[in-house]
């Protein structure tokens, strides 16, 4: 199976190219080329600690790639400006693992938040928006809670909101369905999927969940030892005849990522043998 | 012998770096005094949470220094029939030296490592990360708020601290020792130079609480996001403020009372 190529004739929301990304002395990306489409939910996948959360920080501009280049909407991310960073980030959206929510603020405050920091709008201006967003996910009777008096799926509907909150061109979703219940999964799997479609806004979401991601994804992009190993359709994925894309998806215990990490033989280990 | 330099030159090399980014994340916090002045309601929500919540343990422990004060002083200066000195000596130590000192280490225990953990904590739990993806400056936004309330509630509470010790002395020294209060309060009227003493008092006051509070924001910005690591760095702001505080009032009374 190829890689990505441009089959839309759009130009992608997000081009990355020779990236390379290095933390001390072990690589973390060597050499990614991927596009991430418009107005599409891009899936990036791979098992845990390949740099699936790297990736989105490098895309956010939160992290400086060793080599190669990362352009969202047309921009070089790297090369931008603090302010002009910043303008781009007020069009993308973020939703981190843990939810990353101000534990000193309520939810109403939590998703006002980007609103008072960068509009000038009236405080009855931003209350019905906050409404709205909170009851596109469902937790409108919510919004006098704290964090802390919310469950894990709440902390990221939440979130979710507050990341919905500037109508971005793109959100990025860090392992959205981590540590999840079936109920709270269904949830986010729809919502994911529904603001995509309604929003007409860009989604990427890097997960090692296979079914959920699979089932709302429109491209999938996996990546194993720093670079893309296939890319292509859930349907493609899933057909694939790759032995590592094979593994990940089946989720078999052995294969070209090994059960047993790497160590001297049993033998020479339990006998206390000279290696 | 060579490994062993070069682990020194690696351990310096890491502190100059750690020195480095603590000067550059200085240098944002000052730029984010702009982003203050425009919202000044930022600064006085901390200054309650930094200032305002350490008055108590200030205040006693304020009055319990000037009562011991007062009662060590009366037995030496007793020795030599000189307890009308009492009120100069309860005054000139806690404005020139304990008011300030004290008030700094109990202020990098109590706050200071307090705004470690909670910034520590804010980094492991992405919110600082999560400011930055929304296109807010945690330096400016977070940092530095903190930094400047810890910067002015420093002397303020040295001056309470120094204030609550007066009273505590007068109290054990006119109450329970029968030291004539006249002598005690002219005494001290007189003996205490306001350039000399007060002023000098505030302005090492000013420098602990800059210091002290540089280094907990330091700490907590700049730890390893994990449970170990704001421990750790909750540790290191309360023993590198302690050791710089006592450090730098060596430095400064010389240079000052010299």
């Amino acid at each position: 199976m190829s890689k990505a190529e441009n089959i839309d004739p759009t130009p992608p929301l997000v081009r990355i190219r020779g990236l390379r990304f290095r933390r001390g002395s072990r690589w973390i990306f060597d050499g990614v080329d991927m596009d991430i489409p418009r107005g599409k939910v891009t899936a990036i996948m791979g098992p845990s600690g390949t740099g699936k959360t790297t990736l989105l920080k490098l895309i956010g501009g939160q992290l400086r790639p060793d080599e190669g280049t990362v352009e969202v909407d047309g921009e070089n991310v790297h090369a931008l400006k603090t302010p002009d960073l910043y303008r781009l980030r007020m069009r993308m959206g973020m939703l981190f693992q843990s939810g990353a929510l101000l534990t000193d603020m309520s939810v109403f405050e939590n998703v006002a938040f980007p609103l008072r920091e960068h509009t000038g709008l009236t405080e009855s201006m931003i209350r019905k928006l906050v409404l709205l967003k909170l009851e596109a996910v469902g937790l409108r009777g919510a919004r006098d809670l704290m964090p802390s008096e919310l469950s894990g799926g709440m902390a990221r509907r939440v979130a979710l909101a507050r990341a919905i909150a500037l109508d971005p061109m793109m959100i990025m979703y860090d392992e959205p369905f981590t540590g999840q219940d079936p109920i709270s999964m269904g949830v986010l799997v729809q919502l994911i999927r529904r603001l995509n479609d309604a929003a007409r806004i860009s989604s990427v979401v890097v997960s090692h969940d296979v079914t959920d991601t699979l089932r709302i994804a429109d491209q999938v992009h996996v990546i194993s030892n720093g670079r893309v190993v296939e890319s292509g359709s859930p349907a493609q994925l899933q057909e694939s005849g790759g032995d590592w894309t094979r593994q990940f998806i089946q989720g078999l215990p052995d294969g070209p990522v090994p059960f047993h990490y790497p160590a001297a033989s049993l033998r020479e280990d339990v006998l206390e043998l000279p290696a | 012998m060579i490994g062993f330099f070069a682990k020194l030159g690696g351990w310096g090399l890491q502190a100059l770096t750690r020195l480095g980014r603590a000067h550059l994340l200085l240098l944002s916090m000052m730029r984010g005094l702009l982003e203050i002045l425009r919202r000044p309601r930022l600064l006085l929500d901390q200054v309650f949470s930094v200032g305002v919540l350490t008055i108590l343990i200030i205040a006693v422990a304020g009055l319990f220094v000037g009562m011991v004060l007062g009662l060590q002083g009366f037995y030496i200066l007793s020795r030599f029939g000189g307890e009308t000195a009492l009120g100069l000596m309860v005054a000139a130590s806690l404005v020139r030296e304990l008011g300030p000192v004290l008030t700094a280490l109990l202020f990098a225990g109590r706050a200071g490592s307090a705004l470690t953990a909670e910034i520590g904590l804010m980094k492991a739990t992405e919110q600082l990360s999560g400011l930055e993806m929304m296109a807010v400056n945690p330096e400016h936004r977070v940092l530095a708020p903190r930094f400047f309330a810890g910067f002015l509630s420093v002397p303020l509470l040295a001056a309470l601290f120094s204030m609550l010790g007066v009273m505590g002395g007068w109290m054990v020294g006119g109450g329970m020792l029968s030291v004539d209060q006249g002598a005690f309060w002219n005494g001290m009227q007189n003996g205490i130079d306001f350039r000399e003493d007060i002023i000098n008092g505030v302005i090492k006051s000013v420098v602990f609480g800059f210091v002290c509070t540089w280094i907990a924001i330091f700490q907590g910005y700049d730890c390893v996001p994990t449970s170990e690591g704001v421990s750790r760095a909750t540790t290191r702001t309360v023993v590198h403020s302690s050791l710089a505080v006592l450090g730098l009032d060596f430095v400064l009374t010389a240079l000052m009372f010299s």
